[in-house]
């Protein structure tokens, strides 16, 4: 990571700092051993585990980073997490597509707190890999049934007023693959195509009135500056109410795999629909029954018709701790923690079921409770190795009752692939082991 | 009459003024941005409608398609439309979308003809989107609809009767009418224990990497395969000295390369990767020495030709210099002296 930033006065201090500080190490390492050959004939059979007998760092010994120092300033100019966090990073399932560079890769909700996908674990879906664009030749135009066609730099898009808003994006695929049977032993590829960001940006229909929509305009066409073209059709009343023009996400300018320069968003739409690497939109009074909106993201029923413009992520949840990632290690007090979401706006209660849905038990709503957000929902309890059937049920604030998936199952078959947002069941076994199971 | 008439406009800027003082800036353009011409629109207005709003002047045939598909589709959605590993089969599955696996094809799903068109040239084919002349897309799109038995063989598909083609599932779509499945906010005696149904995970097929190596988590669903694919995929990796989850473990130095290698290596990272990264349709994957070495065995001249002419072979299929015939022969040779010198 870039030395070559530091001024060489503060490299010699810091060597002269680093060498004393080996000096203090060295003593320390001294005292460890006297201490540690009078701790060997007394102390036999504590309750600590062996790995951490041998640990120099615990008490009653002071860690050694305690005792040196560490890296100054801009050692590392744009920061990363801790090394001994690289285990929490977006995964894919290898067989679910024929190759990485049209793929999906799912977020680590096991390992997330509150509401807010941090930028690098957000989910990845993209049709002809990244493209690395430069925001000086970006260009998005707008044109079609509209008074004046316009073409915006991205300069021009940053003068616009900006607002900025904490919305899920979930592809609607997500849990697709548990349509017909549970078949993921984890969480992250469970529920992993979802994340939670604040975006800023312009508000679409800001920029509608700045080309003038004609009257006969009902539609409009999104399409990326990728390979893939991505392209998806959306009623004009959408754009005209919460969808956003997006440049930057939880504070950055978007990454490159989350459509940097800029891209659409859809608040409480599939994920396909708000088009990365924006470049176009058209103004039409049809929809255009593009390749993803009728090969794709179309939900077919088991008497062979099919769904189109199943937009909405309708509520959804799942219970986070504990789950296959995260077994119960210790008797006692337990906190049941999960994300609960929905497409038509806020959450208004989670309930949890120990026993596969016979009976329930209202849980808290923890922190911000947003619109098209996740929400993080909590209950505090006790668990002694009792096997467990746990679920969690989500209500919005339209009445809608997340279904289970003998309900869901009932209404559209096992060929949807898409909008599976069934109650999950986590079966907790008596040694704390979570796996992933089905009730029918 | 003028100091009456005065007053009142004076009055409603006043009031305008004091009770929504922001209306008069929101009503106004913001004027940022440049007018599109027609021309900048024309060039980028790729877009094509099921009533043929959008097709560009043109027309193909299927007998002239069935060449430019062999040469740059059939290699994934193999020679008939029936598809090759997990990419996208396009013809067939008539009468199979009421089954338990339905085979979703242009044929037996899609409902309009102008999306395979429209698709094509978008995004198609997969290494090199856009590098096809109207033409072509017209010629390409006649023989996948030809694949599907929606037109014959003499069909010739021009901008003028692409809209009047009937596809077999047009009626097949209706509006989302979500939401469908009622639940109720029951709290008590909500489901019956005893015809509850408990159904497991079936083992072996997720990808196991979420787990902490040495943690206590138990492990489900390891399975030796798994792991040794793993194995072999970070040893892979470490040869070529690629940045991976935990190439650190190994000591592995990258080959060095000799110049046309290295000039290689710009056309295999642009046009070769998307197939010999992963192993596509046969394909050996850089670095892969099990995969190589068979091949390694012929003459490289014998490699170079294949991959500038095409090849098809029990072990695999390559397009003529994999569907990048904008590259030089030259450009091609250096592709493969790199993909050869590094499992050398």
């Amino acid at each position: 990571m870039s030395k070559n930033t530091k001024v060489p006065s503060t490299r010699e201090l810091m060597a002269q700092l680093a060498k004393e500080s080996e000096g203090l190490s060295i003593t320390d390492r001294r005292d460890f051993l006297r201490k540690g050959i009078l701790a060997a004939g007394g102390v036999a059979g504590t309750v600590f585990a062996s790995k951490a007998a041998a640990s120099s760092n615990l008490p009653p010994m002071e860690p050694t980073w305690g005792k040196m120092l560490g890296h100054g300033v801009v050692e590392y100019p744009y920061g990363q997490p801790s090394k001994y966090e690289s285990h929490v990073v977006r995964r894919t399932v290898p067989w679910l597509t024929a190759e990485s560079i049209s793929s999906i890769s799912m977020s680590p909700l096991h390992d997330l707190k509150g509401i807010i996908t941090p930028n690098g674990l957000v989910f990845e879906r993209y049709h002809a890999g990244v493209p690395q664009i430069d925001p000086e030749e970006h260009r998005l135009m707008i044109h079609g049934l509209v008074e004046r066609p316009i073409i915006f730099t991205m300069e021009d898009l940053m003068r616009f007023p900006s607002v900025s808003e904490i919305k899920f994006i979930e592809c609607p695929a997500n849990g697709g693959m548990e349509w017909k049977g549970a078949q993921m032993e984890a969480l992250q590829f469970t529920h992993g195509m979802l994340s939670c960001c604040e975006w800023t940006g312009v508000p679409l229909r800001v920029l509608l009135d700045e080309v003038g929509i004609k009257p006969e305009g009902k539609w409009i066409l999104a399409e990326g500056a990728d390979g893939a073209h991505m392209s998806r059709s959306i009623p004009l009343e959408k754009a005209l109410d919460d969808t956003l023009v997006v440049y930057a996400q939880n504070g950055e300018m978007l990454r490159p795999e989350q459509g940097y320069p800029l891209r659409l968003l859809n608040p409480g739409w599939e994920g396909n629909t708000s088009i990365k690497w924006l470049r176009r939109l058209e103004v039409g009074d049809k929809p255009w029954y593009h390749r993803e909106e009728t090969s794709k993201y179309t939900d077919l029923m088991p008497d062979g018709r099919a769904r189109k413009f199943s937009f909405v992520q309708e509520t959804n949840s799942v219970i986070t701790n504990p789950c296959p990632e995260n077994p119960i290690k210790n008797s006692g007090l337990i906190e049941i923690e999960g994300l609960a979401w929905s497409g038509r706006g806020r959450i208004k209660q989670v309930d949890i079921s120990f026993d596969g849905g016979v009976s329930w038990v209202p849980a808290n709503l923890k922190g911000l409770v947003l619109s098209k957000s996740l929400t993080r929902f909590s209950l505090v309890t006790k668990w002694n190795g009792q096997p467990w059937l746990l679920q969690s049920r989500a209500i919005d604030e339209t009445g809608y009752v997340q279904p289970t998936l003998k309900q869901l199952r009932e209404a559209r078959g096992g060929n949807s692939i898409y909008h599976k947002n069934s109650i999950h069941t986590w079966k907790v076994a008596n040694n704390g082991e979570v796996t992933n199971v089905q009730i029918s | 009459m003028f100091r009456s008439l005065k007053k009142v406009v004076l009055a409603s800027i006043i009031g305008a003024a004091i009770t929504t003082p922001l209306t008069a800036v929101a009503a106004e353009k913001f004027g940022f941005g440049k007018t599109a011409t027609a021309e900048e629109i024309a060039g980028w207005d790729i877009d094509i409608r099921p009533d043929g709003l959008g097709l560009p002047p043109g027309e193909g045939s299927v007998s002239e398609g069935e060449a430019l598909y062999e040469q740059l589709c059939a290699t994934c959605h193999g020679l008939f439309g029936e598809g090759e590993g997990r990419w996208p089969v396009l013809a067939g599955g008539k009468g199979t979308l009421t089954e338990e696996r339905p085979t979703k094809t242009v044929g037996s799903y899609w409902p309009y003809a102008s999306t395979l068109f429209d698709y094509i040239r978008r995004a198609m084919p997969f290494t090199a989107p856009r590098s096809l002349t109207d033409e072509q897309v017209y010629h390409i799109t006649a023989y996948v609809l030809y694949l599907n038995e929606i037109v014959d063989d003499e069909f010739v598909l021009t901008h003028e009767n692409l809209a009047q083609i009937e596809m077999p599932n047009k009626d097949g779509f209706f509006v989302d009418p979500r939401p469908d499945a009622q639940n109720t906010r029951c709290m008590k005696d909500c489901a019956d224990p005893k015809t509850m149904k408990i159904e497991g995970t079936l083992k072996g097929i997720t990808p196991v990497g979420h787990f902490i190596e040495g943690a206590d988590a138990p492990a489900a669903s390891h399975e030796g395969q798994e792991e040794l694919e793993r194995e072999k995929e970070k040893a892979r990796k470490a040869s070529l000295g690629m940045e991976g989850d935990d190439t650190h473990s190994s000591d592995t130095k990258p080959a060095v390369l000799s110049a046309k290698a290295q000039a290689g290596k710009e056309t295999f990272d642009n046009a070769c990767k998307a197939c010999h990264g992963t192993g596509i349709a046969g394909s050996p994957k850089l670095g892969d020495h099990e995969a190589w070495a068979p091949r390694i065995k012929q003459d490289l001249s014998v490699l170079i030709d294949h991959a500038v002419k095409g090849f098809s072979g029990s072990s695999g299929i390559m397009p003529p210099k994999g569907g990048r015939v904008d590259l030089s022969d030259e450009q091609v040779a250096e592709a493969v002296v790199y993909m050869v010198e590094l499992v050398k």
